[in-house]
């Protein structure tokens, strides 16, 4: 080992058998560094976010019907936008009629019993806010980086490493309740269903 | 400075017990007196009595450091000031800046110096750090002071961007969704690391208060440690580095 | 670490400074060799003025040219500098606003969403590869090779031929950084999609 001229020789613990004071000197550190251990577990624990309300928790979006009524497109296949817990709230059967019907949908499909899904607008790129359905290609576009997803979610073009997050939905006594508590990760890019149009081979909202 | 005589007040005042227990010698004129004088007091005596001369050259160094510290100061006092009007809750703060713009006597001025300041802080610290690898200043026995330097860019980054959301407006929460987001691709730990971040899963209240902790304590402390030890090492390392 | 004792080091504040040209030498074989106060052979008395370590600014040895005072010298460039800071901070805060958006809101994503300049190479670089190694090992290896820097570099010489792959690395991060925030900062747009800043305008908040 080459040493450098600033600093003097190294001095190692002595060798052979440990002493009694190099003992409870080796303890004496190895007692210090669990505390510091335990200190910085504490603090991270102690500073583990508390999360209350907002997305976190149970949100209970009411019947079908009630969603008709705010949101009368529902029933054509276009994306009920809940704020409150920043999803897209699909009809399924409906929104495949209207990627088929590419926005035309001639029988509304006003109640879909539970083929709902509840996607959830944050951007698995870098978060951000994904707008409402494209009505060129029938495709969620994020704005940012031009990362696109089929109604349902499944990644078909940009930087996004998969298709759009989504929250378990249960229906309990015909009401659609959505558990925010646990984020299910969007499916892998590549995932394909109904929709099998290529990014080729429509027109776009973003580049 | 003698004024003989003359001078009635100032005289008295300078021969005062108050004076003289805060100044304890006349203005330094001497060798002796200029050393002494930056040898005790706590302030001065950051610096050594004596400096290399090349040291002094403004092209040596081009004060990036002294800079980027003083830079530091500024933003320390003109943030200190702008503490007075704001409060870190998502219904106030963009209002509480609207109010710092629009009827705050100067605080138009003082936001507008704390976040020129903060970007030319940025600035600086990374011309400083270029110009200590061109002299090589990184080389034994200043190797530690290099990685202090590290940390102290780290820190400088971390400082303008928690300081980024503060003002609670669209640049600031998309910067910082965009930002945050990145975290979330950390391998195992990811998810937690922006969860922990932001307080919640999207920024929000929490996110708006753990940023503004980060930012008026946390941060500007650990960096002014930093900051000590990074002088400190300056003089115990020999000063300056010499020409290339 | 040495103790250097010098002519001058050894002086007493009653005995002159002036060693003389060729100091007598106490008896070999009882102590270091060193010089004495003139006349006296034997009788020289030491005080240990300085514990220095090898690079230190106040070498007992030092030429008195190669220094200046701290006061003034030191001071006032940093006086003038200090003054010069101030001015440039006080007009660009009279005359240039700092920018405050709409109140943030998360229902709507602005048409540009960009980090702050500074990360902008980082978004860049995101945009190019898998972001796990885009967001975090670039920067990662980014901080961490600069702070290794002292330790991957071990030649004791300084200048840049000495150093070439030290400058070529340190380059590559400081340029390649430039670059990808400059492309960030002034070549993109909307969609992260390509704009030329004199056709398209700017994108870009400070
Ligand atoms: C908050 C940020 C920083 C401040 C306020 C600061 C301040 C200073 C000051 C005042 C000096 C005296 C010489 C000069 O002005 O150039 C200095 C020297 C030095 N700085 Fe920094 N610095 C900072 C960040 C950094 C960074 C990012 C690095 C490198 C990664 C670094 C490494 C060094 C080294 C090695 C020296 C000794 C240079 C020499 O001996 O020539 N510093 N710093
Ligand atoms: S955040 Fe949606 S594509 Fe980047």
């Amino acid at each position: 080992m080459t040493q450098h001229a600033s600093y003097g020789p190294v001095h190692g613990p002595p060798e052979g058998e440990i002493s009694r004071r190099g003992f409870m000197r080796r303890m004496l550190g190895v007692g210090t560094g669990l505390l510091s251990l335990q200190f910085i577990g504490g603090t991270i624990a102690f500073l583990w976010p508390n999360v209350t309300e907002g997305l976190g928790a149970q949100i209970t979006l009411g019947t079908a019907e009630t969603i008709n009524t705010a949101a009368p497109q529902w029933a054509e296949g276009l994306p009920y936008v809940y704020n409150q817990a920043n999803l897209f709230f699909v009809n399924v059967p409906a929104g495949q009629a209207r990627v088929e019907g590419e926005g035309l949908v001639t029988t509304p499909i006003p109640d879909p019993g539970d083929e709902v899904v509840a996607l959830w607008r944050k951007c698995p790129h870098l978060g951000c806010q994904v707008p409402q359905l494209c009505e060129a290609s029938q495709w969620f576009e994020c704005l940012c980086h031009g990362s696109k997803y089929t109604i349902l979610g499944q990644h078909r073009d940009g930087p996004a490493p998969r298709g759009l997050d989504s929250f378990p939905v249960s229906v309990v006594d015909g009401e659609y309740v959505i558990d925010t508590r646990e984020v299910v990760s969007g499916p892998p890019a590549g995932t394909t269903g109904f929709d099998e149009r290529t990014t080729d081979s429509i027109d776009h909202c973003t580049g | 400075m003698s004024n003989g005589e003359r001078g009635g007040i100032s005289r008295f005042i300078r021969e005062s017990a108050v004076w003289r227990s805060l100044f304890r010698q006349p203005y330094p004129t001497t060798s002796r007196t200029r050393a002494l004088a930056v040898m005790n007091n706590v302030f001065l005596h950051l610096h050594p009595v004596r400096v290399k001369r090349h040291a002094v050259r403004y092209t040596y160094t081009f004060c990036l450091g002294g800079i980027s510290f003083f830079l530091f100061l500024a933003l320390t006092l003109t943030g200190l000031y702008l503490m007075f009007f704001y409060v870190p809750s998502i219904s106030r703060a963009y209002q509480d800046i609207q109010v710092i713009e629009a009827s705050v006597a100067f605080g138009s001025f003082v936001r507008n110096m704390h976040r020129w300041a903060a970007h030319l802080m940025v600035l600086t610290v990374f011309l400083h750090m270029i110009r200590v690898f061109y002299h090589g200043a990184y080389k034994p026995p200043r190797e530690f002071n290099w990685v202090v330097g590290v940390v102290l860019l780290f820190c400088t980054l971390w400082l303008s961007f928690t300081g980024y959301l503060l003002p609670w407006d669209q640049i600031a929460f998309w910067a910082i969704t965009v930002g945050t987001q990145m975290a979330v691709y950390a391998p195992l730990v990811g998810a937690e690391t922006s969860f922990f971040l932001l307080g919640g899963i999207q920024v929000g209240q929490d996110t708006l208060l753990r940023f503004y902790v980060m930012h008026v304590i946390a941060f500007p402390l650990i960096t002014a440690i930093f900051l000590v030890v990074h002088f400190w090492r300056i003089r115990k390392d020999g000063g300056i580095s010499g020409p290339v | 670490m040495t103790i250097e004792k010098r002519p001058n080091a050894t002086a007493d504040k009653n005995v002159p400074t002036q060693a003389p040209a060729r100091a007598p030498l106490t008896t070999p074989g009882t102590g270091p060799k060193l010089p004495g106060p003139p006349g006296v052979p034997g009788t020289e008395r030491f005080r240990l003025l300085a514990y220095v370590k090898q690079e230190s600014m106040v070498r007992v040895d030092k030429r008195p040219d190669e220094t200046l005072l701290t006061w003034p010298h030191l001071l006032r460039a940093e006086f003038v500098m200090a003054m010069l800071i101030s001015g440039l901070l006080v007009v660009t805060s009279v005359f240039i606003r700092a920018p405050l958006e709409e109140m943030a809101n998360s229902a709507i994503t602005p048409h540009v969403a960009k980090a702050p300049w500074y990360f902008l190479g980082l978004q860049e670089i995101l945009s190019y590869f898998n972001a796990t190694v885009a967001g975090v090992l670039v920067p990662a290896f980014y901080l961490g090779g600069l702070a290794m820097i002292p330790f991957i570099d071990r030649s004791p010489y300084k200048a840049a031929r000495d150093r070439k792959l030290m400058w070529v690395f340190f380059m590559c991060l400081m340029l390649g950084g430039l670059l990808v925030t400059l492309i960030g900062s002034f070549f993109r747009g909307p969609a992260w999609a390509w704009t030329w800043p004199w056709i398209d305008g700017l994108f870009f908040t400070l």
